[in-house]
């Protein structure tokens, strides 16, 4: 148990009647890092996570936490795991603090000096009922059960919802300091810049398909970068094409406007010899980026997706 | 008026009117089939005294269609129509603050008045369509199965119970308008059927108090025995002037107040504990919110719900005891002039003995009601976790799925429990504040035996949610159930050569031995119990196979 990997989905098929939620996904997370689970809304990631958390049983494939399985290990795992799930919904007849008490006995005690840490940090008030808390109250009370037993793994289904932007400061540092510690926190999100500001590895999931996994840094370095340029005069419309590393070049009279990846030398000297006049440049972000670099990728998944509609029509 | 509300509103609800519509129809149809095969029934009908005929609101020649329909009228009909009609009613404004609706409802440039009068005028003609159909679907049931119902007036007896439903349905209307709260809206709606049923039924029986069950609108649903005079319309006319006037007042309410939105619910128990002097009581009553365990947790989540339930039962029925000693001789005199298999096929106990009074009152009706109420509630709660959405935090803690559906279970046995307790002190108090000398074995062996029979009809809520899911799936397939089996024991277990279907109810199992008179029944003991270790078993496995929603 020691050694295997944080969380592993293997071959992962969920059908709810006709519709395929998720279809073949494999995917491993190591211990210490912060996994980014990124996809549009309706792309399979709270149904990967209700699987790995044995709220739902696979079609086909099977997941592991901690090389336990998560169908026939399910205590075990849980007593080692924090979970939010998303839209999270709590006892609204209960206080915060009497919430708190209640997984806590469920969980057989928890160390009280941690969850008042924790709170305080996200600044939560425990004293009201659940029912009259503003969204984003209920979601410091949600973070606090994933966090309060200092679990070794944390998944997270859209934790930032309704948190104000310090909380949510504080609550990356959290989870940095928790995988620093040696943890791993698995984050599912369709929020690109919180993905992109604390994952250290991203899985890009559509239409129930992986697209790709990739290391944030990685991604970084081969990402794309926008940069628009002006000249004093007219240049030829080919004037950019060819060029190492760059890419949909368009000229529109004396602004040329362009993406680029790796260094920006090559484009630059040829620039200069235009004599160009100023010069902006902007990153493109994550979904671009993905949209980019798995195009093949991504328009197989919605024609598979479309075909899984298709075939359910069809039945 | 709205048209698209108007036309929202009928949708919601279709599908409820029409069970409910379809299950009276089944239950007229199984009644008049079971009643027609009891010869000598009209034997029976015809050696009956003056004031049973009376009571019963039909003629002699009427036979055992009249009894039947008259039985029909007098509980399960009304209980279902006023049931539908408060449920919409409280829902109509209230439903829609809890549920969060209200924000995208008023966003459109509609006044709050114009969502009233929409929802009120869906209610009129849900209730109105429902009762046509009723009254043609008994018509259909006296042709299907060759009954004479052609003395009758079944529509006049329709109305009747149309025009005091509505009524409960404009309480529960205008409570949930003028305060947005559905809960309290329903509960005190609820509250007043079944006092009003209670009175009415109850007070004509005390020399001196005939008079005091007119205030009680369930007074006029067999007022002027519509069955053979037609409807009377003075008292409909006054009912439903009252019932726009409340109306009225709902509408008043909700001009003047706040409206919620959703999440922030707050219970009839809260409401009443922010009052200084009742908040102190009520508190202590309901305790702290128990967090320390699941079991613990279900229990405190139905105190509010079994303290209700269950101290009304408990002062019913001690008082039922001084009420036999008061009732003695006026109803005896009645009942002694009636042969006895007539009193055993309308189901009446014999009212002679304290026995029989407790037999008939307390464990043919209150009882079962009361259980009921308690152990459906308990037996959806595992699924209610779905509904709710708390189930994904629940089951991050390191407990099985089997772990925690076995300890709503335990809750839902605790709380049956509970309520034969409740019954046992009870009656033996009434039994001994009036010195009736009732055998303490044999009310012991009373509680165990309604115990029993919650146990099966919470097993039956609980197989329903841990097999499809769905909380309403539940709560109503254990309403089901219960109202099945007392429709099945009510109608078909009347008639001797049917006693093999009316086996397939529990509450034959519950009353076919008296238990107040004769003790444990084992026989009957024995499938009470094994139906709702079935059930719960079944449940069980169901629950822990499929998936969780929410």
């Amino acid at each position: 148990m020691t050694d295997a990997p944080a969380i592993e989905v293997d071959h992962l098929t969920k059908k709810f009647g006709d519709f395929t939620a998720v279809e073949d996904v494999s995917l491993t997370i190591e211990r210490g890092e912060i996994f980014g689970f990124l996809g549009p809304n309706g792309a399979g990631k709270s149904t990967t996570i209700r699987s790995i958390l044995d709220l739902i049983r696979p079609t086909l494939g099977s997941c592991r936490v901690l090389g336990l399985d998560s169908r026939k290990d399910a205590v075990e795992i849980r007593r080692h795991l924090g979970f939010l799930p998303s839209d999270l919904a709590l006892y609204p007849n209960l206080t915060g603090k009497q919430t708190i008490q209640y997984m806590a006995n469920l969980r057989g005690g928890v160390d009280w000096a941690r969850v008042d840490a924790i709170a305080e940090r996200f600044g939560a008030d425990l004293d009201k009922k659940v029912g009259d808390y503003s969204s984003g109250n209920r979601q410091k009370v949600g973070l606090i059960l994933a966090f309060m037993h200092n679990p070794q793994v944390v998944i997270l289904d859209e934790p930032i919802t309704g948190l104000d932007p310090l909380v949510q400061l504080e609550f990356h540092t959290l989870m940095r300091e928790h995988v620093t510690a040696g943890n791993t926190v698995f984050l599912s999100s369709h929020t690109l810049s919180e993905v992109e500001r604390v994952a250290d590895r991203v899985g890009f999931i559509r239409r129930g398909h992986l697209i790709a996994v990739e290391r944030m840094s990685d991604l970084h370095e081969k990402s794309l970068r926008r940069v628009s340029l002006e000249f004093p005069a007219p240049v030829a419309a080919t004037a950019f094409d060819g060029i190492e590393g760059v890419h949909d070049a368009e000229v529109e009279g004396s602004t040329v406007t362009a993406r680029y990846e790796g260094s920006m030398g090559p484009l630059l000297k040829v620039a200069t010899d235009l004599g160009v006049l100023s010069l902006n440049t902007a990153s493109v972000d994550l979904d671009e980026i993905f949209l980019e670099f798995y195009r093949d990728e991504t328009v197989a998944a919605d024609a598979g997706g479309a075909g899984n509609a298709a075939e359910g029509d069809a039945a | 008026m709205l048209r698209s509300l108007y036309l929202k509103s009928i949708r919601d609800r279709w599908v409820g009117v029409t069970v409910a519509v379809v299950s009276l129809f089944l239950v007229v149809w199984m009644g008049l089939w079971a009643y027609s095969g009891v010869d000598e029934a009209d034997t029976y009908l015809q050696q009956m005294p003056d004031e049973m005929i009376a009571m019963l609101g039909i003629t002699r020649d009427s036979g055992t269609t009249g009894l039947m329909f008259s039985t029909m009228f007098s509980f399960l009909a009304p209980f279902v129509f006023a049931g539908l009609a408060l449920s919409i009613g409280a829902s109509a404004i209230a439903g829609e603050e809890r549920d969060g609706t209200m924000n995208v409802l008023t966003s459109a440039p509609r006044s709050r008045s114009r969502l009233l009068w929409s929802k009120s005028a869906g209610l009129l003609t849900l209730m109105v369509l429902g009762a046509v159909a009723t009254w043609v679907s008994y018509e259909a049931a006296a042709q299907l199965s060759g009954a004479d119902a052609s003395g009758l007036d079944l529509g006049a007896a329709t109305v009747q119970t149309t025009v005091v439903s509505l009524f409960y349905g404009a309480v529960a209307l205008a409570i949930g308008a003028g305060t947005g709260n559905r809960s309290t809206a329903s509960g005190i709606a609820t509250g007043f059927v079944v006092v009003s049923f209670l009175a009415a039924g109850l007070l004509p029986l005390f020399a001196g108090w005939e008079d005091a069950a007119k205030i009680f609108p369930w007074y006029y649903i067999d007022a002027g025995q519509p069955m053979i005079n037609g409807v009377d319309w003075a008292p409909m006319a006054v009912l439903a002037g009252i019932s726009i006037a409340l109306a009225l007042l709902g509408w008043w309410g909700l001009l003047r107040r706040d409206l919620r939105a959703g999440g922030g619910h707050v219970s009839i128990m809260e409401r009443l504990k922010r009052n200084e002097r009742l908040g102190a009581i009520l508190t202590r009553l309901q305790g702290k919110g128990s967090t320390r365990g699941i079991i613990t947790k279900s229990l405190s989540d139905q105190r509010s719900i079994t303290v209700i339930a269950g101290g009304s039962f408990f002062l019913f029925l001690v008082a039922m005891g001084p009420m036999f000693k008061a009732l003695g001789d006026t109803l005896g005199d009645v009942v002694d002039s009636m042969p006895d298999a007539l009193l055993a096929m309308i189901g009446y106990a014999d009212y002679t003995t304290a026995t029989g009074w407790y037999h008939g009152e307390a464990m043919s009706i209150y009882g079962p009601l009361m259980i009921s109420i308690v152990v459906i509630g308990a037996g959806a709660a595992l699924v209610r976790e779905e509904k709710l959405r708390t189930i994904g935090v629940l089951l991050s803690v390191p407990m099985s799925r089997a772990a925690i559906a076995l300890r709503k279970l335990a809750a839902m046995v605790i709380l049956a429990m509970v309520v034969g307790v409740i019954l046992f002190v009870g009656i033996t108090l009434g039994s001994a504040v009036a010195n009736l000398g009732m055998d303490v074995g044999n009310i012991a062996a009373a509680a165990v035996m309604l115990t029993a029979l919650g146990l099966m009809i919470g097993a039956s809520a609980y197989f329903f949610g841990g097999l499809m899911g769905k909380h309403s799936a539940a709560i109503w397939g254990g309403t089901g159930v219960a109202v099945a089996g007392w429709a099945i024991n009510t109608f078909v277990g009347v008639n001797p050569d049917l006693e093999w279907f009316a086996k397939i109810s529990p509450f034959y199992w519950l009353l076919h031995g008296y238990p107040l008179d004769n003790g444990i029944d084992w026989t009957a003991l024995a499938v009470l119990m094994t139906e709702a270790v079935v059930l719960a078993a079944l449940g069980l496995w169901a629950y822990r196979r499929r998936d969780l929603r929410g």
